[in-house]
Parts: structure tokens; C-alpha cells; sequence
């Protein structure tokens, strides 16, 4: 029976997605080739400007620094020192921090989408008493500037001896975070309730319609918090900086640091590190976004 | 489990009530069951840290050797002694009016622009994605250039059309829109968010306005502006408390938070870490975030409040 | 139905339950294998753990052959050396004074001793000084810093001045004798006019500018004979006559060059990418004796520069300058101050200094280090010339503790001299109000 309400929706998001023209006119088409063709123009354009950084790190991170220091500054280097990827790696245990911050960032992601989606069910989709109150006190720690609590939690850490692990930076993602509980929340409000009766019509329980049905039914916002959480954890600064006390389980964040000091910056270390960095975070950004074509009808073909 | 089966019961509204109220009793042991994880972590992680800053707020806190209660004194001073104190707070809120409809205007804008299915979309969408997740000095260090008065590219651009560029980070008059410049240079987050509600819009909403000779404007403000009411309301919120607590841009741009030009960016949050971990006076930034905690509460009550107006589920 | 329930139940707590048991069973590992305050080790040796921000390179070696000699040294004690990273290290010992596990050993900043020993952040070495004084071993000013209510808090570790560097073969092109560099305002501003290149918008080199790398609090303190904002005696003193004076000469170099000169050229350097000395674009700038460090590393082989006090306001007034610096300290509440004391008195030793300055051309605070790095067989002419010259320099160079009744007051002060630069008030206008202003707040 329950079986059966999901491949009900399986069907229909196949056959919308399935793709037949018919009802366009030629002139139709020609414009939108022109459309197609603005469209590009307005994208390339913004994305040379938006580029820029990127192009100017990778740049400085290959020069030699008495080139970096010069002025005007070169934009393609006249030496192109491969070696300074080479020191960058071997000045600090990179491949060490970068393993540490990895397993951090995987328990986080973990954490920030198991809870997140299962908490936001709740708000969204379940009656129960006390809900607003519930709700109004997630916003509410939005709210908190984080400098006024970030001692008293340290304070707390250090009671329950877990400054020195990963504890402080992992646990606390496995019971929600305001943000994403907000965010899934809506996501999950603006699904028809219609489909939840179906299930639980069918004899389903609360468990199974959030794991068999909204889960599925949600995958762009959850490969969204899951970005999101996998960014906000692998660039974290603050965090492993105030709990982590062995240098042997730093990050790469920190490890980054180590390239200023009071009166010198070796830029071309710093930015070749920031490129290795940046890196893991283009690549999943690039590859998770299947999940936001998949189902849509984008030619702009009709469904039969 | 069988509980629903007993609806077609003639006349033993007893025993319906019964059911009913044990099926809402039911739900509700549900309801509680979804959100504990956050009920405990609250408890657990937060509950006592926020409970420590709004006692901390009426002492004299210097985090390491003395708290004793001062009353009202933090707050009073706020209001008599400390000249930056509204400063900073007309800062902040001129960064807020403009920061948040700007971006998320920009949000959806981007998202728009991006949902579609051309060749080579997933990298377009990644670049615009990439100022999101940059940050540090490779951006500082951009945007001191972008934004270089006589050489800068804004000021050059801006030259095209005839507009004497402004001097930017060094006028106290245009520091603030600076900041607002590069917060929008970084709007692809917020259009994450929206490009991925926009997969949740049916196809077939469109497909019967296009049979009913709608054009693309008015598909975009009839259906698709609608169906991401949701996310607007959350983008809003979200970057309300967000712009409200700006730090890191205005820390970095300032050579460590003292303020820039006649403390044109000396920020709430600045204030108070300036307070908090220059000057060691704890007590009077728990008693600021206490302000602050209360003025973005009203603003997202009235949020709460209009939302039913504008939000469709 | 159910045994879909069950199923799903089991797979989400197992989920949980492992990553739950993953992460206590590394966290375990780890608190056992380390905490953050000194712990006796196998060997029945006392841990210290030692926290400085030199993470990379020259300064890093440095340290830690140094700390693997005091290790080998003797047999009480092992000290373990954490980097933490610059600026954010305090932030982290703050947090972890508050929670009870601070280092044992930390490099702090000098400004701010008198503050933290207040605050009882820092731990009061008295009692070892009053057994064996080293005192004398430091310049003056750094040992002045560490002192609150006349008991030390802290041993200097490095410090620096303010200079002025220029560029020699400018100076040839220019007609100027590259071994007699400027030494009064006056001649200051005649070598930079002869320096000049360009006009108007278009400037090819600009001879000097003194906001460039020095702030206008350092110009002051150099017209008022060496006194800051504040004096010894903590007195307020921003608007005395020398000052104002120093500001309206600082406004004629603004006007001279005009804002947009000035703007664009902060646009373009003042992240610290490009270096306007090393290209040639500004021929003289006032900056931290430090800088050498960068000339040394990223200056091309024939760059041709000299160092100088910095001018003073007129013959007689002194070539005030202006210095930071570093100290170690014990944080509050720690366990073996007796034995990190040992430790930090090692660090300030002549020997120890030595080899710490000759490794990263840090000045160090040791006085004797200094004369010794100044004909040290290892270093070259220009390395001696700049010890001798850091040496000179330390006896007119002023430095700045926070003041313990306005700790935040430069954010005041500095917008009225911000104003000023805007033209928004006269000199004297601005620093009346900033006098004002900081009176206010240290009230």
C-alpha cells in the first residue's frame, strides 16, 4: 500500500520530466535562440568579473614573491614557480590537517542533514502543543550574537572534557542547527499535505513518511544544507581554533595561518594553500547539482 | 495503525472522540519525538551559555576575575557614556535597510537567470556559486583594488555612464555601500537556496499559463515568485539577523576592527568585540547583545506576523 | 507495515549510534593522550606547554631547536611548543583562562600586560625577580610595560621601532647625498620634494608620505617629545601644542599631494600585496625596523637602500620613535609557575636571545643580545647596521601600554583625526574634541 502512494509520485515526476514539443511555433523558437544568446553574453560577463579572485589567487600562488611584490602587478606570472605548491604542502603536515578537517566535515554534513530534515518534519508537518513556543526559541538562537556565548560555551566544553577532541565540533550538528531547521521547514511547508494523508491512509507512521517520502521529495534543499554544512565545516575558523589543543588534529584553516606572522605574509604559500583548499568545495558544488536538474522539463516542452 | 478505520462509525461519537483525542495524543508524542534532537541540544549546548550572558549583562564581567552585580549600570551607560554606541547602531542599521532587499532581490534574480537547461549551466551556476564560499584576504584584497578610486574598475565602469565615482572606502559617506557592494558580489548563497525551491515549481503550472498566452514576466510574478514565497520569507528573516550582526567583512576591511574612516564601519558586533576582548568589559557586551537580541526579535515578530499576507504554501 | 517501522528504526540508530561511538572512542584517545595544562610525564617529568604564533619558517626552527636544548638541558622538565595562529592566539588563551586549561608559557602581546595582570590573566612573577633580578638585562621601556602596582607580570621577549627606510639609488638620481639621509622635518620635506616625480593625478614616485605605514599617533609622540596620548603618569595628553602642530604638518602633506593621490595609492597597497618601496614608486617611508625581513626576502639583488632614525621635528627635539613588542607570560591559574618561570628566564637569556634574533632579525629585548648581534660573525654589514641602529633607536623609542581606565579609547581619537584628514575640522578642533572625548570615557 505504501509502495504503491510513492510510485504514484515516481510516475508523475517521470512523465513531467519526459520531454515533447509540440505547440511551438517557429517564431517562438527563433526567439528564444536569441534569448539563448543574451543570456550567455550577461553570463560570461559576470562570471569574468565574479572570476577574478579565483584568477588573481592562482596567479599570485604561482609567482615567485619578489614578482608578487612588484608594481604594477603582472597578471600572468613571468616565472611560474611550481614549487611554491610543493613547500605549501611540505610546511605544514597539509595532507594530515586536510584528513582531520575531513572527518570533522563529514560527521558535520552527517549530522546537519540527518537532524535538520528530521527536526524540520516536525515544525512543518506534525501538530503538536507548544510548537510555536518550540519554534519561536529556534529563531530565537538565531538571534544570540555568538562572541557573548562563546565563552560560557567554552566554559561548558572544558567542564564536560571535551575541549582537546572533536567532540565540540561534531556533536552539537547531530541536534540541529536554527538555520537549516528554518530553512527545511519551509521546504517542507510548501509540500501538498495531500500526499502525507495518502500515506497515512496507507497505514503509514510519522518515520516512514519523513524517510520514504519527504527525504525523497526534497533532495535539492537537502543536497542544499548538506553544500552549505559541508562549507561552513571545512573553512571553519573559529571552531577548531578555540577546542583543538594537539597540533597533530589542526586544520587546514589554521594550518593556513601559519603562513602570517606580525610583519611578513608569504602570499604565494598563503594562496596556493587557499586554491588546494578551495578545491574539495568547486568540485562538490560542481557535481551535486545533477540534483537540481534532475526533474526539470527545461526545453519547455508540454506534458501530453 | 488502524486507528483511521473507524471514521464510518454512525452515531458512537463517544468512541470517536476518544479515538480522536488518542490519535492527537498520538501525534503529539509524534511532534515531540521529531523535535527533541533540538529540545536536547538546546538544553545541552546552549541553554546554559545564554542563560550565563543574560545574568552576565547586569555585572561587570571581565571574564576572568570578576562578576558582581552592577544592575542597570551597562545599559545606562550605553545610553549616556558611551559615544559609540549609537554610532555603531546607525551603522548597523543603514548596512541592514539596504543589505537585506538588495540581496535578496539579487538572490532570486540569479536563481532565475540560472534555471534553466542550457549547455554548460553546471559551470555558470558553479562560478556564480564560488564568491559564496571565497573569503579571506584574496577577496580583501580584490576589492580594495575594485574599488580604488581613480583606477578601480567600479570607478571605471561607473565612468562610462558618465558618474564621477565616489572614493569609496576611504569617504566615510560611501564606506557603508561599499561593504553592501561586496555582499552582493557575494549573493550566490541565497541563490543556492532559491535555484533549489525553484525544482519544486510543477512543470504543468507553466505549461496552462502558456496555453492561456502568458508571457515570461508574467509567469515569473503569477507563478514562480508565488511558489518561492516560502524561501523569500526565509531569506528575509535569515539576513535581517544575518546583516544585523555583519563583523568579519567590516573586521578584515578595517585592520582589525577599529572602525575605518570616522568609524563609518565600526559595526555593532564590532562594538561589542572591541568591548568584549579589547577592553576586557564582557559584562557590557552581554548587555549589548542583550539590545540587540531584543531590537532583531521585535523586527522578526512583525516578519511573523505579515508573513500570512505575502507567503504562499 | 511494522517491520518496515523496525527496519528503518534500526538503520537510523545504528547510524547514529556508530557516529556516536566513532566520535567518543577518538575524543577518549585524545583527552587521554593530552590536556591543555601541564601533566607529569612517564619519565616523571613535568609537562609545559609552551604557546607562541610562529608557525612557518625561519622563527618556528628557531624556537624549536632552542626548546629542544632546554629539554636536553636538564631533567624536571619537558616543554612542548604549540603554534597557535597570529592575532587569534589570544582569543584562544582568553577562552581558555576562562575554562582552566591555558598553556603554561605564552608570547603576549607587550601593550596589554598591566591589563591582563588586572584581570588576573596573567600570573605575578614577583617573587622569583626578588630571588635573582634580571631586570637590568632589558631596555627600560619593555621592563616598565610588565610592572602593575610595581610587581612584574611578564619578561620581554622581542621588540621594534619605527624608522625610516629609503631608497639609495633614488636618492643619487635625485642629486642627494645617499649617505646623509634627512634628519630634521624640514629636510625631510626638501629631500621629498627633490624626490618627487609627476604632479597633479600623475605621479611617477612620490618622495614620502608620513601616514604611509606609520599612523599619525606616531608623528605626534614624535613632536612631543617622545609622550603619547597618554603619559607616564597616564595623564590625558592629545591636544598639546606639539601635537597640533604635528597634525597640521601632517594635513600640509595631504594637501601637497592632494586626497585622490593619497586614496588611490592606499587602495593599491594597503592590503600589503604590492610593496610601492620596492617598486620604486615611493622613495623614503617611515616603518618598523622589521621591514627588513621583507627587503631581505623580496627585494631584487641590487635594490640599494639605507636606514635612519626618524626625523625629528627640529634640531633638538629628538628622533622619537615608537615601539611594540612581545613578553612571555604564565597565564593566570596555572600549575607550575615555578617551573614555567625557569623556562621563560632561559627564553631571556643573552644566549637564547641571540640565537633567536640572528635567525629571524627580530630585535630582541635581551640589551646585551643586541650589542652581541651587532658584530656577529654570521650576519652581514647591513644585519649589524640595523642592530646598531635598533640599539641607538630603543633609547628614544616610546612605547604604549594600553591604559588600564580607557583600554578601547583609540577608536575615539582616531575618528577625530579621521575628520580632520576629511577636512571636516581644523587640527586643533579635532584633537580638543578627542581630548574631550577620551576624558569621557576614562572617567
Amino acid at each position: 500500500m505504501i509502495e504503491s502512494s510513492k510510485t504514484k509520485y515516481v510516475q508523475e515526476s517521470d512523465s513531467s520530466s519526459s520531454t515533447s514539443k509540440t505547440k511551438y511555433f517557429k517564431s517562438k523558437k527563433k526567439q528564444d535562440r536569441n534569448g539563448k544568446i543574451l543570456v550567455y553574453i550577461v553570463l560570461i560577463l559576470v562570471s569574468v568579473l565574479l572570476l577574478s579572485p579565483l584568477v588573481w589567487m592562482v596567479s599570485t600562488s604561482l609567482k615567485p614573491m619578489q614578482e608578487i611584490v612588484r608594481f604594477p602587478p603582472t597578471f600572468i606570472p613571468e616565472t611560474i614557480v611550481w614549487q611554491n605548491y610543493v613547500d605549501t604542502v611540505q610546511s605544514f603536515p597539509f595532507f594530515k590537517y586536510m584528513g582531520n578537517t575531513l572527518i570533522i566535515t563529514i560527521f558535520v554534513v552527517l549530522g546537519n542533514v540527518l537532524s535538520n530534515s528530521f527536526i524540520a518534519y516536525g515544525f512543518a508537518k506534525i501538530e503538536f502543543p507548544g510548537k510555536k513556543v518550540l519554534f519561536a526559541l529556534v529563531l530565537a538562537t538565531m538571534m544570540v550574537p555568538g562572541f557573548v556565548t562563546m565563552i560560557p560555551q567554552y566554559i561548558l566544553f572544558t567542564r564536560i572534557n571535551w575541549v582537546g577532541t572533536y567532540l565540540p565540533l561534531i556533536v552539537p550538528s547531530f541536534f540541529g542547527s536554527a538555520f537549516n531547521i528554518f530553512l527545511l521547514r519551509q521546504f517542507y511547508l510548501s509540500i501538498n499535505n495531500e500526499l502525507i494523508e495518502a500515506a497515512k491512509i496507507d497505514g503509514a507512521n510519522h518515520l516512514y513518511i519523513w524517510s520514504h517520502l519527504m527525504i525523497p521529495l526534497t533532495k535539492p534543499a537537502l543536497i542544499t544544507v548538506g553544500i552549505m554544512s559541508f562549507n561552513g565545516a571545512w573553512n571553519d575558523f573559529l571552531g577548531p581554533l578555540l577546542y583543538i589543543t594537539d597540533e597533530s588534529m589542526y586544520t587546514l584553516q589554521i594550518g593556513l595561518q601559519s603562513f602570517s606572522n606580525q610583519s611578513t605574509t608569504q602570499w604565494n604559500y598563503l594562496m596556493a594553500g587557499a586554491t588546494l583548499v578551495l578545491i574539495p568545495s568547486i568540485l562538490l558544488f560542481f557535481f551535486a547539482q545533477k540534483y537540481f536538474i534532475e526533474g526539470m522539463d527545461l526545453t519547455g516542452g508540454t506534458k501530453g | 495503525m488502524h486507528a483511521n478505520q473507524t471514521s464510518n462509525n454512525n452515531g458512537k461519537n463517544k468512541r470517536k472522540k476518544m479515538n480522536w483525542n488518542k490519535r492527537k495524543r498520538n501525534e503529539a508524542l509524534w511532534g515531540l519525538l521529531f523535535v527533541s534532537p533540538f529540545i536536547i541540544g538546546f538544553l545541552a549546548f546552549m541553554f546554559l551559555p545564554m542563560m550565563f550572558s543574560l545574568i552576565g549583562s547586569f555585572t561587570n564581567y571581565n571574564i576572568t576575575s570578576q562578576m558582581d552585580f552592577i544592575g542597570l549600570d551597562n545599559f545606562i551607560r550605553m545610553f549616556t557614556t558611551d559615544q559609540l554606541f549609537l554610532k555603531s547602531l546607525y551603522n548597523t542599521i543603514y548596512y541592514v535597510i539596504l543589505n537585506v532587499p538588495l540581496t535578496t532581490a539579487g538572490g532570486v534574480f540569479l536563481a532565475v537567470l540560472l534555471n534553466r537547461n542550457i549547455r554548460g549551466i553546471t559551470i555558470f551556476r558553479t562560478i556564480f556559486y564560488l564568491p559564496a564560499i571565497l573569503s579571506g584576504v584574496a577577496v580583501y584584497v580584490l576589492w580594495m583594488q575594485l574599488l580604488s578610486p581613480t583606477s578601480g574598475l567600479i570607478n571605471l565602469v561607473l565612468s562610462f555612464v558618465g558618474i564621477d565615482g565616489p572614493a569609496w572606502l576611504f569617504d566615510p559617506d560611501w564606506t557603508k555601500p561599499a561593504l553592501i557592494l561586496m555582499r552582493l558580489w557575494s549573493v550566490g548563497g541565497a541563490m543556492l537556496l532559491y535555484l533549489a525551491t525553484l525544482q519544486n515549481v510543477p512543470r504543468q503550472l507553466y505549461e496552462s499559463a502558456e496555453v492561456d498566452g502568458a508571457n515570461r514576466f508574467k509567469k515569473l510574478w503569477h507563478i514562480t515568485l508565488p511558489m518561492i514565497t516560502p524561501i523569500i520569507f526565509y531569506d528575509v528573516i535569515t539576513s535581517t539577523i544575518g546583516a544585523f550582526q555583519i563583523f568579519q567583512a567590516a573586521y578584515v576591511m578595517t585592520e582589525n576592527g577599529t572602525g575605518g574612516p570616522a568609524n563609518s564601519l565600526l559595526f555593532y558586533n564590532l562594538h561589542m568585540w572591541n568591548k568584549a576582548f579589547v577592553a576586557f568589559d564582557m559584562g557590557y557586551a552581554m548587555a549589548m547583545s542583550l539590545v540587540l537580541f531584543a531590537i532583531v526579535l521585535v523586527l522578526t515578530f512583525i516578519n511573523l506576523k505579515l508573513a500570512p499576507k505575502w507567503v504562499h504554501y | 507495515m511494522k517491520s518496515l517501522f523496525k527496519r528503518n528504526i534500526l538503520k537510523y540508530g545504528l547510524t547514529l549510534g556508530s557516529a556516536a561511538l566513532l566520535l567518543s572512542a577518538c575524543g577518549g584517545e585524545e583527552s587521554a593522550s593530552e590536556s591543555g595544562a601541564a601533566t607529569e610525564g612517564e619519565d616523571g617529568r613535568t609537562t609545559l606547554e609552551f604557546w607562541s604564533f610562529w608557525g612557518s619558517g625561519s622563527r618556528r626552527d628557531a624556537i624549536e631547536d632552542i626548546i629542544s636544548d632546554y629539554n636536553e638541558s636538564q631533567e624536571e622538565v619537558t616543554v612542548e611548543y604549540v603554534y597557535q595562529p597570529w592575532g587569534d592566539i589570544w582569543t584562544k588563551s582568553l577562552a581558555a583562562i576562562a575554562g582552566g586549561n591555558a598553556p603554561d608559557v605564552i608570547v603576549q602581546d607587550i601593550n596589554s600586560v598591566k591589563q591582563r595582570a588586572e584581570a588576573n590573566q596573567a600570573t605575578n612573577i614577583q617573587e622569583y625577580l626578588d630571588e635573582d633580578d634580571i631586570s637590568e638585562n632589558f631596555y627600560p621601556q619593555l621592563w616598565d610595560t610588565v610592572l602593575y602596582e610595581d610587581e612584574a607580570y611578564a619578561l620581554p621577549f622581542n621588540t621594534d621601532t619605527q624608522v625610516l627606510f629609503y631608497n639609495k639609488t633614488a636618492f643619487e638620481e635625485a642629486g642627494l647625498d645617499p649617505e646623509d639621509p634627512p634628519s630634521t622635518w624640514a629636510e625631510l620635506e626638501e629631500a621629498a620634494r627633490a624626490l618627487d616625480q609627476g604632479s597633479g593625478d600623475n605621479w611617477e614616485q612620490i618622495g614620502f608620505y608620513p601616514r604611509w605605514n606609520l599612523g599619525a599617533d606616531i608623528w605626534a609622540l614624535n613632536a612631543d617629545n617622545g609622550v603619547s596620548w597618554f603619559n607616564e603618569e597616564g595623564d590625558i595628553r592629545i591636544n598639546t601644542p606639539e601635537k597640533v602642530e604635528a597634525l597640521e604638518w601632517m594635513l600640509e602633506w595631504q594637501d601637497y599631494y592632494g586626497r585622490d593621490t593619497i586614496n588611490q595609492y592606499e587602495a593599491e597597497f594597503g592590503s600589503g600585496v604590492s610593496d610601492p618601496f620596492i617598486s620604486g614608486l615611493v622613495a623614503m617611508r617611515g616603518q618598523n625596523i622589521n621591514y627588513y625581513t621583507n627587503l631581505l626576502e623580496n627585494a631584487p639583488d641590487d635594490f640599494e637602500y639605507g636606514v635612519a632614525p626618524l626625523p625629528e621635528k627640529e634640531e633638538g627635539s629628538g628622533h622619537w620613535s615608537w615601539g611594540g613588542g612581545f613578553v612571555l607570560e604564565i597565564p593566570g591559574n596555572t600549575e607550575h609557575p615555578e617551573e614555567s618561570y625557569d623556562f621563560m628566564k632561559y627564553l631571556s637569556s643573552t644566549e637564547v636571545q641571540e640565537q633567536f634574533g640572528m635567525n629571524s632579525f627580530d630585535i630582541m629585548a635581551n640589551t646585551e643580545a643586541n650589542e652581541n648581534l651587532q658584530s656577529h660573525p654570521e650576519l652581514d654589514e647591513m644585519g649589524h647596521r640595523i642592530y646598531e641602529l635598533a640599539d641607538a633607536n630603543l633609547d628614544v623609542t616610546t612605547i604604549t601600554p594600553v591604559p588600564l581606565n580607557a583600554p578601547d579609547f583609540s577608536s575615539l581619537v582616531n575618528a577625530e583625526i579621521d575628520a580632520a584628514f576629511l577636512g571636516e575640522k581644523s587640527a586643533e578642533e579635532a584633537l580638543n574634541d578627542a581630548q574631550e572625548a577620551v576624558e569621557n570615557l576614562a572617567e
